[in-house]
């Protein structure tokens, strides 16, 4: 029943051989929707730029194009990986999932004002919500990029005052409040994801800031004030 | 309030910082913002309501990899003891109660620990689990190849020890058909699902960990060559020495770039392979004019700038 030796090593360099090649293909892959998901962070951040809160529809409207190839990335990929070999290869989309995922969750952001699920962030992405469904978008990397949105939108808050637009930051001041909140109902271990978390204090605490100092200086539309989170204390402290 | 801290503005930033707050639980700081949050919102938001969906699931993927990881220490214990009951077979008269010993002992560490492992990585994917469990089945495959050479004089092969760890519904350790295609091919392939249709499942051998398993064994071999001398088992040191050779040139035709760990041991495995080869050389060289009780004493002399270099053993 035993094998010669030279057959477990060779056929332990077949294995590797095999594996090596299906690395390469889906680096390649991978570059591509790379490339996609940096011309849609471009595409995006015109919402930084003066004047870029109007372009918002276009702008979204050109990311929700581009997805389009992300999707097809995604569907290559799928088509690569045998079923139950997904976190063999993880490593080389995860960091480009957490990217697409971060994407897809600002544009709906931009458009709806809501907090994408997870269903839909999938959807855009062009792949399954569970692992049993197939090729699937990662809870952490999911989470993720909703960190990263944070980060961006505690920019975002910033530069729509310099653009006079008062009202924004206190819409994203709720926002971010929710996801702050629904953060805090998960038990993160010692990982990437926590650490990542552990930044997030800072995008709130930007944000409130930005409010703050609209609410001293009186620029807050009076109109959003009283049914926003958290605003009522300020004015009562100004 | 959150608003009292805004007075201080900065210090109230780095005083957080500090204080080595790493937002676990709602306590200080932006944290009552979120649980004010919770507090005044209907905990029915979608948002909400997704997020306790999420760390539900979080927290039970969490839950089976630190399960495993535990199965998985208690097999590298009882792996490492194994191995050292291995290593007192040096007389013949007790060769066969060892073995034995040995054997059922690995048997039980496949029906307990690696049954278990295997039942918690029913219908998942093995691989997002394998770093749990990876070190714990190294030190089972040195073991069990450790095992199989003392008794056959060979190596054992993955499929073997794959096939060792599959299991059937029935408890009945499976020998079916699925695994009996062909060595190379199944090796090749290698078909990581965990659960097949008719219900079997098994603790799945990365041949990466097998490799790395069997680079640790020649750690052992050599070991065991040098303790043959002290017991003046000159034959036993020479064949060691042969399979350990055989060994050595099966890893250098194996392109191993890209696994850091294998080039590690590769080195470990030259070393250890030139000890022996010293060994090997004295006895010859010197082996007449010595009496074989004083070859030990000096073997280890000559090796004496080699075994500083060893890694512990207990």
């Amino acid at each position: 029943m035993t094998l010669p030796m030279s057959e477990v090593f060779t056929s332990f360099q077949d294995y590797l051989n095999t594996e090596q090649e299906l690395r390469e293909e889906i680096r390649n892959i991978v570059k591509d929707i790379e490339q996609t998901a940096r011309e849609i962070l471009t595409t995006l951040q015109s919402i930084h730029h003066e004047g870029g809160i109007q372009e918002i529809p276009a702008s979204c409207q050109k990311a929700r194009t581009l997805f389009g190839g992300i999707k097809e990335g995604y569907k290559k990929l799928a088509e690569k990986i045998p079923a139950d070999h997904y976190y063999r290869y993880h490593d080389h989309w995860r960091f480009v999932s957490q990217r697409a995922a971060f994407l897809a969750s600002l544009t709906i952001y931009l458009e709806s004002g809501q907090l994408a699920s997870r269903e839909t962030v999938a959807e855009i992405m062009g792949v399954k919500v569970q692992r049993d469904e197939g090729f699937h978008l990662d809870l952490e990397d999911y989470l993720m990029g909703l960190l990263q949105l944070s980060s961006e939108m505690s920019r975002f808050a910033v530069n729509s005052v310099t653009c006079g637009d008062y009202s924004r930051p206190l819409q994203i001041s709720r926002f971010v409040a929710e996801l702050n909140a629904g953060f805090r109902l998960l038990n993160l271990k010692n990982d990437s994801l926590r650490k990542r978390f552990d930044a997030l204090k800072y995008d709130v605490k930007k944000i409130e800031e930005v409010v703050y100092d609209l609410t001293i200086r009186g620029l807050k539309p009076e109109t959003s004030s009283t049914n926003l989170m958290g605003e009522g204390d300020i004015s009562e402290k100004a | 309030m959150p608003y009292q801290e805004r007075g201080h503005g900065r210090r109230g930033r780095s005083d957080r910082k500090h204080n080595g707050y790493h937002g676990g639980r709602n306590k200080h700081g932006v944290g009552d913002k979120a649980q004010e949050f919770l507090e005044t919102t209907d905990t029915s938001s979608p948002v909400i309501k997704s997020f306790q969906q999420y760390a539900s699931e979080l927290d039970f993927k969490h839950d089976k990899f630190e399960r495993i990881v535990k199965l998985s220490r208690d097999v590298t214990i009882e792996s490492k003891r194994i191995i050292f009951l291995l290593h007192t077979l040096d007389r013949e008269s007790k060769r066969d109660a060892i073995l034995a010993e040995a054997s059922s002992r690995l048997t039980q560490l496949v029906n307990t620990h690696f049954k278990a492992i295997a039942k918690e990585l029913k219908g998942e994917d093995p691989y997002q689990y394998i770093k749990a469990y990876t070190a714990g089945l190294q030190e089972y495959v040195e073991a069990v190849t450790f095992r199989d050479y003392l008794m056959n004089n060979s190596l054992q092969s993955w499929t073997m020890i794959q096939q060792d760890l599959n299991y059937r519904n029935s408890d009945v350790p499976s020998e079916d058909e699925s695994v009996a295609t062909t060595e190379e091919k199944a090796i090749a392939t290698c078909s990581a699902s965990s659960n097949d249709e008719d219900g079997s499942f098994k603790t799945y051998v990365s041949p990466v960990d097998y490799i790395l398993g069997v680079a640790d064994l020649t750690g052992e071999l050599m070991r065991k060559c040098i303790n043959n001398l002290g017991s003046g088992n000159i034959e036993g040191c020479y064949q060691t020495c042969t399979f350990v050779r055989e060994i050595y040139s099966g890893f250098l035709g194996v392109n191993c770039t890209g696994l850091k760990e294998m080039s590690r041991k590769l080195a470990t495995l030259r070393q250890s392979l030139s000890k022996m080869e010293v060994a090997c050389y004295t006895i010859h060289v010197r082996g007449s004019e010595i009496p074989k009780h004083m070859l030990a004493d000096v073997i280890s002399g000559t090796q004496g700038n080699f075994l500083e270099e060893d890694e512990g053993f207990y």
